[in-house]
């Protein structure tokens, strides 16, 4: 993140206006300055909070580093897929069908290598590929078919259920998977699992993309004013595009690094991921820069979902719904947040 | 003006009213005779629409005013009185559900015919549509949705919703603007509408900017001036000339377009036969370093040239920048050729609201600091300083847009497009909500910018805006350029007559050439 950018005040309230005659000071701004400003790193505080009250109420079995790994690495699909998911969304477009495309992944790609019995590095290159053209085909329904995003992509979903199904029988496949495959689900560098490893970097050339990159700048324009974005020349409808594309090739990374974590290509991997996804991504976007989806309060936001959920599950193992309810809550009330602070930002601009 | 006190149809005196900080209507009156046409004209912020909100109920007056339709008092400011009272208001945008039919439209406002308790009558229903429009000597297809009706079509509908059910010889209808979107084919159909009303026996109160309809259409005219009644006349005893003076104040800015010498060199944007909704085969060339205006009021076309030459408004016609012919509808190929526009709503359309200044102004091409690996942000914050500088931001490049008054706003939307030294730069309202120290200055940017050898075009509202700036004006009025105005020629009322409808015999032997 650059630094002039996180420690400017984005926000209202800030000393936006540099006194006259005394420039900013070039030098002041590029010295990184350790500024965790409660309103940008709330979910940091929230999480440190959790971890504290959950080591006290649950010592034994959640103050401990096995409970830390697991943490650390049921959240890699998770974070894969809301990383994808957010590129979308800043783009201005909504991409509901990175469930269902997990899950056809999955299916997919444990087809090819179990009943086709193609290479798995070519069955991964092909999961990737199909993935792709999921994105090419949301893409079509968007900008070409000028179906609204939400509905595009929840039809989108349902196709793609049906695919899954009709390819699976709708059964898990179970066994006929390379080992080579699953050695990349399972094997741990630094006692850290592999798929901590992918997600982390996703997360790094996401967070290249979008903060060092022309097109970064250009597919946030395109998502806050489509008009402004158009008018100063920008391709909108090759953004969005390329949003729905890197969405739909991250959601079948995902899929490839479910199925190699858990040895099976199972049926329906992707559906409970797809509310945790949309919540990560929209509590992200109250944090480190507030309004704006972005790849460091996504992460955030992933660890604080998780970390929350997993005290309460451990405290009562036997309510499952507990997972779900969470979810629900932090979801809408990141979206609440959200809309206030846009509301106050549309406030102190009709001054 | 003469007292109609006991025969009128609608008396209103002492009418004053206050919003805060200003005054835009101050002790007016008006006398409405039966059967007749009277005109209400002003310029824009005289308090014409003031008025007619009043009229409607939507603003309640300030104490003192006084107001009777057919000698019985009305109270103003009340919606439902004004109803009663046999006012009925047809307002610029008509009101219309666009998606439904006519028949559907008209009982909007005074529910479905009915058989039974909740059952429609749809025979009886469109008959009685139909004989409504008959009556107003129209005839379409009652069953088609309203977005698929021509303009005329679409106004004439509307009249009939505001008259049905309605004992004409009491009633008055306020038109507000209705042509002020038409083409000028158009314009005469309505006003055999609008007599068509008054020969049933209404009244018609017809807010205009046009001073040619005024003067086709109406028996008497009231001219508002700064929230004031200038005068009331009889149109058979007054002139155009005279009814402009009286809109102005009769004092123009006596400022003589200053010395500018006339651009040599190959036009590098040349228009051909463009069209939009409104605006009707404009041709016109632009030199490098000429700034010319377009003028007219709202609804001549004015607004559509821009949007048209970039391609963010659909259009006919041809449009070359240095030669190369602009595909319709594609704003980044004209970016790409050195085109900008300056939009006239700059929230909506000029700027990310969410973005900082930074990224604002360098929104247009970022590639002039990205490697081909990364953003270089540290030259892309020294260039955008030095652009601040130069374009006198108050605000720091950081700082969000949203923060910033409208004249920085502005500067920015300007800044984005000097930065590419683009070769035509189009700009719509350049100065609207815009104070006037920061007018000034975004002034003298566009000049520079014109100095440095863009073609400029400016399309505004504002005469003084393009008396200051331009060395040519088109004014246009009803898609058409009705003057064509250069160098010394270039003088506020010489720009005011011919958008209000007064074309002078030079103005005619121009359009024929131009």
């Amino acid at each position: 993140m650059n630094q002039a950018r996180t420690t400017a005040p984005v926000e209202e309230g800030g000393p936006t206006e540099p006194a006259p005659g005394e420039p900013p000071s070039d030098r002041s701004r590029r010295r990184p300055r350790i500024d965790l400003n409660m309103s940008r790193f709330s979910g940091l505080y929230l999480i440190g909070l959790l971890v504290v009250v959950y080591s006290l109420w649950l010592p034994e079995t959640f103050f401990n580093a096995d409970n830390a790994r697991v943490i650390l690495s049921s959240e890699a699909i998770t974070g894969i897929l809301t990383l994808g998911l957010m590129v979308s969304l800043i783009s201005g477009v909504f991409d509901l069908s990175v469930a269902a495309n997990m899950s056809w992944s999955t299916i997919f790609l444990g087809w090819l290598q179990a009943v086709v019995g193609v290479d798995w590095v070519l069955s991964i290159v092909l999961t990737l590929a199909f993935g792709v053209l999921i994105g090419v085909l949301n893409a079509v329904v968007v900008t070409v078919l000028k179906v609204d995003s939400v509905i595009g992509t929840l039809g989108m979903s349902s196709v793609l259920a049906a695919a899954t199904y009709w390819l699976s029988d709708g059964q898990s496949i179970v066994g006929g998977l390379d080992p080579a495959f699953r050695e990349l689900g399972s094997s741990k560098w630094l006692t850290i699992p592999a798929p901590v490893y992918y997600f982390a970097v996703i997360a790094l050339v996401l967070w290249y993309l979008l903060s060092y990159t022309p097109a970064g700048r250009y597919l946030y324009s395109v998502g806050s004013n489509m008009s402004a974005a158009r008018l100063s020349g920008l391709k909108v409808v090759r953004l969005q595009w390329f949003g729905l594309m890197t969405s739909a090739a991250v959601a079948a990374f995902a899929g490839i690094v479910f199925t190699a974590q858990l040895g099976t290509a199972s049926y329906d991997s992707g559906a409970p991921y797809l509310l945790p996804a949309f919540a990560a991504a929209f509590l992200g976007a109250t944090q480190v820069r507030p309004g704006r989806f972005n790849v460091w309060g996504t992460l955030i936001a992933i660890y604080l979902l998780a970390i929350g959920v997993k005290g309460l599950e451990l405290q009562w193992p036997g309510e499952p719904w507990i997972r779900d309810l969470f979810e629900g809550i932090v979801l809408i009330v990141a979206v609440a947040l959200a809309a206030r602070s846009a509301a106050r930002r549309m406030a102190s601009r009709a001054r | 003006m003469n007292d109609g006190q006991t025969s009128g149809v609608l008396h209103v005196a002492g009418l004053s009213k206050t919003f805060p900080g200003t005054r835009a209507l101050q002790d007016f009156s008006i006398d409405l005779h039966p059967g007749r046409v009277h005109a209400l004209v002003g310029q824009n912020g005289s308090g014409k629409s003031t008025f007619i909100k009043v009229l409607a109920g939507f603003h309640a007056p300030d104490p003192g005013a006084e107001a009777t339709m057919h000698g019985a008092p009305l109270r103003l400011g009340d919606p439902a009185a004004a109803y009663a009272a046999g006012l009925r208001f047809v307002h610029q945008d008509l009101g219309l559900v666009m998606t439904e039919n006519a028949m559907d439209n008209l009982a909007l406002g005074v529910g479905y015919r009915t058989r039974g308790p909740a059952h429609i009558s749809w025979r009886a229903q469109e008959e009685s549509a139909r004989s409504l429009l008959t009556s107003l000597g129209h005839e379409f297809d009652v069953t088609v949705p309203v977005e698929r009706l021509s303009a005329v079509e679409r106004t004439t509908l509307a009249i009939a919703r505001a008259m049905q059910g309605w004992d004409e010889r009491a009633g008055l209808l306020v038109l507000d603007e209705p042509t002020a979107t038409m083409p000028a084919r158009d314009v005469d159909r309505v006003h055999d509408l609008v007599r068509r009303v008054t020969e049933l026996g209404s009244s018609v109160l017809y807010v205009s900017h046009h001073l040619q309809e005024v003067f086709d259409l109406a028996h008497r005219v009231t001219v508002l001036r700064d929230g004031r009644e200038a005068a009331t006349l009889d149109i058979a005893e007054t002139t155009p000339d005279h009814v402009v003076e009286l809109m102005t104040g009769g004092i123009w800015v006596a400022e003589a377009a200053r010395e500018r010498k006339p651009v040599d060199g190959d036009p590098v944007l040349e228009i051909r036969g463009l069209a939009c909704d409104v605006l009707d085969a404009l041709d016109l060339e632009v030199r490098p370093g000429e700034v010319v205006g377009v003028a007219g009021i709202d609804g001549s076309g004015r607004d559509e040239v821009a949007g048209g030459v970039f391609g963010s408004r659909t259009r006919r016609g041809t449009v070359r920048v240095a030669g190369v012919e602009l595909a319709p509808d594609r704003p980044h190929e004209a970016v790409g050729l050195g085109v900008g526009l300056v939009p006239r709503d700059r929230h909506a359309d000029g700027l990310v609201m969410e973005f900082s200044v930074l990224e604002n102004l360098t929104l247009a091409r970022l590639k002039d600091f990205f490697s081909g690996l990364v953003l270089r942000t540290s030259r892309e914050r020294s260039d955008v300083e030095a652009w601040i500088d130069r374009l006198r931001i108050k605000g720091g490049r950081d700082t969000s847009v949203n923060a910033l008054s409208g004249g920085n706003q502005q500067k920015v939307v300007i800044g984005k497009w000097l930065r590419l030294k683009p070769r035509v730069l189009l700009l719509e309202e350049p100065t609207q909500g815009v104070d006037i120290a920061a007018k000034e200055e975004v002034h003298v940017l566009i000049e520079e910018a014109a100095q440095s050898g863009a073609a400029v075009l400016v399309c505004s509202s504002d005469e003084a805006e393009l008396v200051r700036l331009c060395s040519r004006v088109l004014v246009l009025s009803q898609g058409r350029v009705v003057a064509d105005l250069a160098g010394a020629e270039i003088r506020e009322e010489a720009i005011i007559k011919p958008s209000l409808g007064i074309p002078t015999a030079r103005d005619r032997a121009k359009e024929t050439i131009g």
